[in-house]
This record gives structure tokens, sequence and C-alpha cells, in this order.
């Protein structure tokens, strides 16, 4: 039996106001603490942060806190043999003595060269991410910093939101919205930003009357609550999204020309090349004034600007943004869409007029007494819609429905969650608003580069799998020790024997929960984290993806423990600190989280100072909201609110930034890639998908291959968003008492043709030759050429023996090469060509 | 005073919140689920419907268990919520066989979560209420509510989808929402009349 450490002779009856650590949503939470034992977690009813509501995964943190199989003392390797599936044969080993080990290491491969240091966290944690990749990191002197999630579906809707919304996610704005086009996204009941928040908004827009129309594959939750499910082949999305804009544009005349002359790149003219006209003299683009029948630079060109038609500009035929998108989308008639969505052609008619007119276009709605363009229509969309090769495509497609109707940061629409921030009344901390550039288009900006973290490339797939391929001949340096904070990269990238070939010579210290599948084959070092319930950590929403978007509140929050560390646990980031100290760059580690925090006198960090981590915490409290908002503040009161202004929750009707339909980067970008891969010997690689415009390529997986007639996806449930799901006991109830968290669904026609009954066993086999063996669950509620997965289960690691075994891991299908990832946003093919049969 | 629910199948989505909520608050045994979701899908592809029913004690005005009952365990208090005393329970389980609803369950076993190991800190503590050979079930969490407090089920739903309150009442949110919204109960030819109500989705 655990004891907790210390003794409680006292009676004891607290509640901790901290935040939920259980997925990347880090909702609010009230701990109840009973003589020294936490017995109950509450949603905070004083944050807007889950707004005092839980998902099952929040009270179930209980028994992640208290799981007998934790890691509860440093480990050190003793059998010298890695692998997948290997005995790692661990010893514990004192934390001075693992320390002693680690450091080093670290100071020769620093005096070598210190990118040989590769640093591997997760979104779950997203503040002590932000720690490791956006201090550690650079005060080592390394960028060889990426993100592993469950799962990895890239970065498109990351890239979208950054241009078009000038922040790092999206919500749609339920207050006000009439219509919700949802594809691939569980956004209500599961994953997406701010479950629990999303959850309550969603379900008040339902009573209130608000149509959901959901595209999937498989009618998971979000679908199962729509009023209308059309459900898809998994990587035709865009091909369904161009046919609605086809249908908005060209035949029902359903689209916003005010807010495209005035908020879009929608005049800017584009010649022949490809790339905008631009005036001889200012370098600025073109746009076609109407009235005086010339061109004329963007911010000269009065109101009659053409967003139609052919023009003659120094002799050259140029075409606005919009005609040349009309052109672009006009090959995709219902019936051309049908063919390869399989949604009838008339219901695709019916919903582009529906969702064009719920839009309301020209309409107004007053908000605290002003009045702003009403558009209460919103196409939102997930990892389920852009998982695949094609995820750039796609996400585009999606988000032009919400531009060309107008709703695009307008209220009713699609809107950036956090956009424009004034800060704190009293310390205007932090404080961020989106920019213009030269081209008088969105300029990316804080807090649209993760907050500091670099943006897209940090969250990519792409540094395990370069790693594993990379030519040592044409790369001056190679991965030599990895630290992985917390993820489980073997199993949430895809084929987990790239990840483990990547990194199986490196010397990996890994701070785990649990000696999990990718600790067991790789690591040398295990170091026991502290879970979300043992530790502190400042900004614990440090990526503001849980805060919902609209008007509300702004809210901050501190994460403090709701129990001292049992055991030998430790956070990785008071472990981190003591990782500089040790090597010798504590000085630089102050000044990178003086930078990455903002930090100024007299709440900036002294380089030669040494800080502990509730200093640090203290000082990043302080620096943020002022003196009288430090840490003990946060630590009695949990989360600092204040309201938002009007102009911060809907900015676009303020601004001048206008929002790129035509993304003249995207053919550029493609063949700067293409002409390092042939200088590098990487060969011939596909850049046919850098497209300014939205198009519909098929994913690898959809093209069909003979005997290989279905596609395999998987998809998210509330009780699966949470590394380790399976291995806490409460939610693995749940899926044994649920119907198909532990079975391969698949339609009930589709398997019957293949002679497979309900609780069969079967195979699952891929193109590639790559298979999984679970039980068929026979449902209706699923596409006839699909067969889906929940979440990612199958774990086969030692040190998860309630997880052991359970359901399949999805991500062992996919493969993981530079051909199944979209190039544009680094998101791998999330599904597999596959056949089925009986086992 | 007659303590109920309404349960609006509109909000829910099925996530199983309460099931955890009230596994947190109460501290059942393992393959106990004093309030649980069932699911079920409707109709054949394309038209098909999925549908989520949360579940649990119904607390009927008729209860039969406490008809039933030969020990006087199960009583029926005077607010509507009917307990278990678990010191008089014998185990008989007629109650069991009696409930349309299937929300009562015999603890046979002392099963733990992390079977093996002993109890957690936590189960240390839960397991305590929960002794064997008895039968238990929802109490509509009357420790919280006497101390003027909310289900645990009822203020975790991330949909909201829960409603407690005073079904007497004329003007309490209960009985408005049953009132506007036509809401129904489970099994009405039981005759058992819960306190439970539905509305639907």
């Amino acid at each position: 039996m655990i004891q907790p450490k210390g003794g409680f002779s006292q009676p004891e009856d607290t509640w901790v106001a901290s935040a939920c650590g259980m997925c990347s949503s880090q909702c609010a939470i009230l701990v109840h603490r009973l003589n020294g034992v936490v017995s109950m977690i509450e949603g905070n009813p004083g944050s807007p942060l889950g707004m005092g509501r839980l998902c099952p995964g929040g009270p179930a943190g209980i028994q992640l806190l208290y799981d007998p199989y934790r890691v509860n003392h440093p480990l050190k390797r003793t059998n010298p043999e890695k692998g997948i599936g290997a005995d790692p044969r661990w010893q514990e080993i004192s934390w001075d003595e693992a320390l002693s080990i680690i450091s080093e290491k670290l100071r020769k491969v620093r005096a070598e060269d210190p990118r040989k240091l590769f640093l591997c966290g997760t979104p779950v944690s997203p503040s002590a991410l932000a720690f490791a990749l956006g201090v550690f990191m650079p005060a080592f002197g390394s960028s060889s910093g990426f993100i592993c999630d469950d799962g990895h579906r890239g970065m498109a809707q990351g890239i979208t939101a950054v241009r078009l919304h000038a922040s790092s996610a999206t919500n749609p704005d339920v207050t006000h919205c009439d219509y919700l086009l949802i594809f691939g996204c569980e956004a209500g009941p599961a994953d997406y930003y701010g479950f629990t928040t999303m959850a309550q908004k969603m379900a008040d827009a339902r009573v209130r009357g608000m149509k959901v129309v959901a595209v999937a594959p498989y009618m998971g939750l979000a679908a199962g609550k729509a009023d209308e499910w059309l459900p898809i082949r998994p990587g035709s999305e865009s091909a369904l999204a161009c046919a609605y804009l086809n249908l908005l544009l060209n035949e029902y005349g359903l689209y916003d020309a005010e807010y495209i002359r005035r908020h879009t790149d929608g005049p800017y003219l584009v010649g022949p090349d490809g790339h905008y006209a631009r005036d001889q003299v200012s370098g600025k683009p073109l746009v076609w004034d109407a009235a005086d029948g010339k061109a004329k630079p963007f911010d000269e060109g009065a109101g009659d600007v053409a967003i139609d038609g052919t023009y003659a500009v120094d002799g050259r035929e140029c075409k606005p943004v919009l005609q040349l998108l009309r052109e672009q989308a006009s090959r995709w008639t219902p019936e051309a869409a049908s063919e390869v969505t399989t949604v009838p052609p008339e219901t695709i008619r019916r919903v582009a007029r529906e969702f064009g007119e719920a839009a309301r276009i020209g309409s107004t709605i007053v908000i605290e007494g002003q009045e702003l363009p009403h558009r209460p229509a919103a196409a939102i969309y997930f990892g389920g819609a852009y998982g695949h090769d094609n995820a750039w495509l796609t996400s585009l497609a999606i988000e032009l429905l919400n531009q060309v109707v107008g709703a695009s940061d307008m209220p009713g629409g699609l809107l950036g969650c956090d956009p424009l921030s004034y800060g704190h009344p009293q310390t205007e901390m932090p404080r961020w608003a989106p920019q213009v550039d030269d081209d008088g288009l969105l300029l990316p900006n804080e807090p649209h580069n993760w907050r500091g973290l670099g943006g897209w490339p940090v969250t990519t797939c792409l540094l395990p799998l370069t790693a594993a391929v990379r030519d040592r001949s044409s790369c001056d340096y190679q991965p030599e020790v990895l630290i992985n904070c917390g993820s489980n990269l073997l199993m949430g990238l895809a084929d987990p024997e790239v990840g483990f070939e990547a990194f199986k010579d490196c010397f990996v210290i890994s701070f785990n929960l649990f000696s999990d599948e990718t600790a067991e084959a790789l690591a040398d070092i295990v170091l026991p984290d502290a879970c979300y319930l043992e530790r502190l950590d400042p900004l614990p929403d440090w990526l503001g993806h849980g805060l919902s978007a609209g008007m509300g509140d702004w809210c901050y929050h501190i994460r403090q423990p709701a129990v001292e560390p049992l055991y030998e646990r430790r956070h990785s980031c008071e472990v981190l600190l003591e990782i500089g100290q040790r090597v010798g760059f504590s000085d630089k580690m102050n000044a990178s989280a003086n930078l990455l925090y903002g930090l100024k006198p007299p709440h900036a960090l002294n380089p030669e100072g040494e800080y502990s981590w509730e200093q640090m915490t203290d000082s990043v409290c302080k620096g943020w909201f002022g003196p009288e908002h430090g840490l003990e503040w946060f630590k009695e009161n949990g989360v600092l609110t204040w309201p938002k202004r009007l102009d911060e929750a809907y900015w676009k009707p303020f601004s001048r930034a206008r929002m790129p339909l035509y993304h003249e980067w995207a053919p550029r970008f493609g063949e700067q890639i293409r002409q390092v891969a042939e200088e590098s010997g990487i060969g011939d690689i596909d850049v046919s998908d850098f497209l300014p415009l939205p198009d519909w390529r098929p994913c690898r997986a959809f093209q069909p291959q003979p005997a290989y007639d279905l596609q395999a996806i998987h998809y998210q449930a509330p009780w699966h968003i949470f590394p380790h799901a399976h291995q806490n006991p409460w939610l693995e109830e749940v899926c044994r008492s649920e119907p198909y968290s532990y079975f391969i669904c698949m339609n009930s026609r589709t398997a019957s043709d293949k002679g497979i009954s309900d609780g069969d066993p079967i195979w699952v086999e891929s193109v590639e030759g790559r298979r999984l063996k679970g039980r068929a669950r026979l449902l209706e509620a699923i596409h006839p050429q699909v067969v889906a997965v929940v979440g990612n289960g199958g774990h086969w690691a030692g040190g998860l023996p309630l997880a052991k075994d359970r359901g399949v891991l999805f991500n062992s299908l996919l493969t993981f090469d530079l051909k199944h990832i979209d190039l544009v946003s680094l998101a791998i093919d999330g599904d597999a060509r596959v056949k089925v049969y009986r086992a | 005073m007659r303590y109920g629910m309404v349960i609006d199948l509109k909000r829910c989505i099925g996530c199983h919140g309460c099931q955890i909520a009230c596994k947190a608050e109460n501290g059942t045994r393992p393959g106990t689920l004093w309030a649980r979701v069932l699911e079920q899908e409707l109709g054949t592809f394309p038209n098909v419907r999925r549908f989520s029913l949360p579940l649990l004690c119904q607390h009927c005005r008729l209860a039969p268990c406490v008809e039933v009952c030969p020990t006087g365990a199960t009583q029926k208090r005077a607010d509507g919520i009917v307990t278990i005393d678990s010191d008089k329970c014998v185990g008989c389980r007629y109650c069991l066989m009696v409930c349309a609803y299937g929300s009562r369950h015999y603890q046979a076993e002392p099963w733990t979560y992390f079977p093996g190991n002993g109890v957690n800190p936590y189960e240390a503590m839960a397991y305590a209420s929960h002794p064997t050979g008895v039968v238990e079930k929802c109490d509509l969490c009357l420790s919280r509510v006497e101390r003027g407090l909310q289900p645990a089920c009822v203020v975790a739903c991330p949909a909201k989808a829960r409603t407690f309150g005073d079904l007497h009442d004329r003007h309490s949110d209960v009985t408005r929402l049953i009132d506007e919204r036509g809401a129904f109960r489970l099994r009405e030819d039981t005759g058992a009349c819960p306190s439970i109500f539905y509305l639907p989705p």
C-alpha cells in the first residue's frame, strides 16, 4: 500500500485551487484534500476555463496520483540491449547518482556541439513544455526540440489560425452561431480546444436551436449530437468544402462582397506568374479600381474595387484573387465532389445553401452597445479532417467557407481564441495585437508562434523522422542525447519502429509518470516526474488553447501541489533547473526565462542568481500581474480574471489587416523545399500540394488498391484523449462499460459481405503489410468503406499493467515516411489503406 | 419536499463524466456504477442516430425496493431520497430483482482497482463506507445535499445536462424544465413513479 509522505495527524479538510493536467485544455479545478489525501476534484466555478465543470478525465486524476505503478524513484537501465518490448531491467538509483550521470553526458555534449541534444515534450503539460523548449533548450544551445502528441495530425489548423485569425487556435462563436458545420471534429463532446468550456457552450447552443451538421466517416459523439450526419470518405473533406465554395460563389451568390473587399485580399490582382501584381514604384499589391478603370495600389483603391473579371495591367492579364478562387472552385461541381466524397449531390447543394443563408450576410448585431456584422454560421475542423497528407488543402478549403460568407472573426462565426490582448488592467501584461504587413495582410505576431516556442516547425513529426533517416555524411551533427519530457513518442506518432530507430543510439533521459513503451525501449535513465496534482506551474494554459473565444473573461491560473510529491517524485522543471546549475549554464537559463516570460526589472531574473522553481514562478506571476499578484496571491486565489473588451473578442471590424484568401507564399515555399531536398540528396519529393488556393488531392490511403478495399481511421472519445487513459482504472472501466472502445468498428453490411460477425476476431492489414488484430463491432453509424478504432490503446509496456493489451494501437498501421506526410503542415497521413479479414 | 433530477438528453453528450464524478465522490468499488451511461444506435446507414442514456437510481415515489426489503434497510426519506442502511442490509438481493432500472448493485467481494497492490490512500479512505455482502446504490449524494450542495454528477456534467431540485416546488428549475420541455420518465409502465425525469434529445 502507498503511504503518503509525512504523517497527517491533524484532521484536515482543505480545497486547493489549481489546474487540471489530464489533457492540454488545463481547466481550472478545486482539489479536495482530507487528512492529506486527495478525495475529490471538481471544476472551479470562478474560472472561465472549464466554467466549473469537468470532463470524465478531471476527477479520474485521483487514480493517476495514487496509481501504485507510478515511477517513484530514479531508474537506471541495466539491460544494455535496447528494443521495442525489451525488458530494461530497471535498477533504482539515487537522485544524486542520476543527476551526476546526466550532468556528465550533457557537459560533454555541450562542449562538443550543443545541437546534439534533442528534446521532446508533450502538449499535455503546456507550461512544462514551454519551460523545456523555451528556457532549457535555448540556454543549452540547441534548437532540436519537438512536440509529440497522441496521434500526430500536424499543424494545418495552426497555420490557418495564425494566417487567418491572428491566433494559435480557433473556436466557433457558438453563443451567437445558428449553423455549425463540423468537419472531423469532436467539438462539444471531446477532442477540441477547451473541452469542458466548449461542451457547455455547445449544449446551450443546441437548446437555443443552433443547427449542427457533422461531416465525418464515423459517427462519433459529436456527429451523434448533430442534427445531421454526412458520412464521408476519409481524406475527401476538401472536395466537399470546394463544392460548397463553388456553390456559394458561382451558383447561389451567397458571399459577403463587402467583407471580401475590406477584410481580405479578394480584390488583389494576381498575374499569370501566380504572384500578386505590384505597383512598380511602391511595390504594393494592386487592385482594379472599376470607377477609374485602372489598377491602383491596394490602399489607394476607392470603394468600387473589382473582385471578379480579368484586367490588363502593364501588358499582363491579371485577375482578382476572388475571381481565381471562383475559377478554382468551379471544377468542384456537386456531382464531381459527390463522386469523391460519396455525399449525394442534392445534399451538398442543400447544405451549401443552408450554410450561406444562415450566415445572414449584411445583417448586424448590437453587442455592448456597438453595432457589428452578424454572421451566425461557422465551419470548423480538427484532426479528423486535416489528419491526412492533404492537410493544408483541406484546412484552407474549410477555412475559406468562413471567409467567403464574412463569418471569420465576426460575431457568430469562426473566431481566433485570443488574437488581441490589452493585458491585465494594472500591468497591461500580456499584450499583443494583430499587425499589418506592407502588403496590407495580417502579420503573424505574438501569440501566433506558440508564445515564443517557434511556431509550427516545433510541433512537427519531422525531427524524429529526419533523425532516423539522416544521412551522416550530409549533416554535421547527429542526435547524441535525448531528453524526453513525458511524451510516449513511440506510440504517439506512427510506426513505432521509426521513433525507435531515430533515437536508439542516443543516451536517453526520460521524465515519466510510468515506465511506458518509450521509456522501456529507449531510456537509459528514467526520472520520476511529479503529476499535475503534485506540482507547481506558472501559466498552465501557456498555449492559450483552453480559453474559449468570444466575449467573457480573460483568466490566468496557477497550478499548485494539492499534495507534496509522493516518494521521490520531482517536477521536471525543478530538475531541469538543477541540471542547468550542475552543468553550469543557469545564467543562460535565467536570461532565457526573462525572454520567454517577458520579464522586465524589477521582476527580471538576475542571470547570476540561483533560483528555485518557486522563486521563478513567483517572478513570472509578479512580472505579469504586478507585485500584489505574486505566487502567494495565486496560491490563495488560484485564478486571476478580468473582462474582455469588445474589440478583444471581435477585433476584425476594428482592424485594417486583410486575411489572405490567396496564399502566395505556398508555391514559393514548396519550390524552396524541393530545391533543398534535391541539393541534400533526399531526391524526388512531391510538392504539388503547395497551392495558393484550395483544391482536393487524394491522400495516400485514399487511392484504391486491389483487394485493399477499406480505409482505417481512428477517432476520439472523451474518456480517451488522455495519455495512459487505459492505465486509469476509472477510465478503463468506462471503456469496458461502453460498446465500442475495445473493438474495431465496421459497417454491418461491409462486415456481412466479408463473412464477419459481431465480436469476431479480425485482422486489419495495410497495403504496406502492417497489421493489427482485434474484435469486430458491427454498426450502422460508420461509412461502409471505413474501419474505425478509438484513441490509441494496445500498450505493451510492463510498467502499465492495467493498460497492457487493452484495445489496439492504431498508429502502428501508419507508415511514417516523407511520402505519407503533408509537407506544408507536417501532418502524418492519419489513415491507412487496408483489408480486413477474420483472424 | 421531494428531491428529483431532470436530465436533458439534448444536452447530454454521452461522455461518462457523471460516472467518473460519482466514482470520485462516492468511492465505489470496481464494477459498481451508481451512475452509468447506456449507448444505443437506431436506424440503418446512412439514416442513423446515436443516443446516450445516463442512468442512476430513479428514487421512485412508490419504490418497490422499499416495499420488498425484509429488514427495513431500504427506506424512503421524507425528502424523497431512497437510502440503504448497510448495517441493516442482509444482502438478500430481493431489491435487485424488483428494480426495473438495474440501479442496485450487490457488493459480493472486496474488489479493489489495483489487484495485488492492496489499496491506495484514496481507496483506503473510500472503501470504509463500502462493506461487502450488502446492496448499495446512488443516494443522490445525500451527504452533499445535507450540506446544501448539489450531487457530484450534477455539478460535474460538462454539458450542464443535469438539474437537481425540489419537484414539489412549482418555481424550481426542475419543475420549470419538466413543464416547458415535455419531460418523460423511464418505464412509466412499472407505476413506480420515478423522481428522475428526462428531456427529449
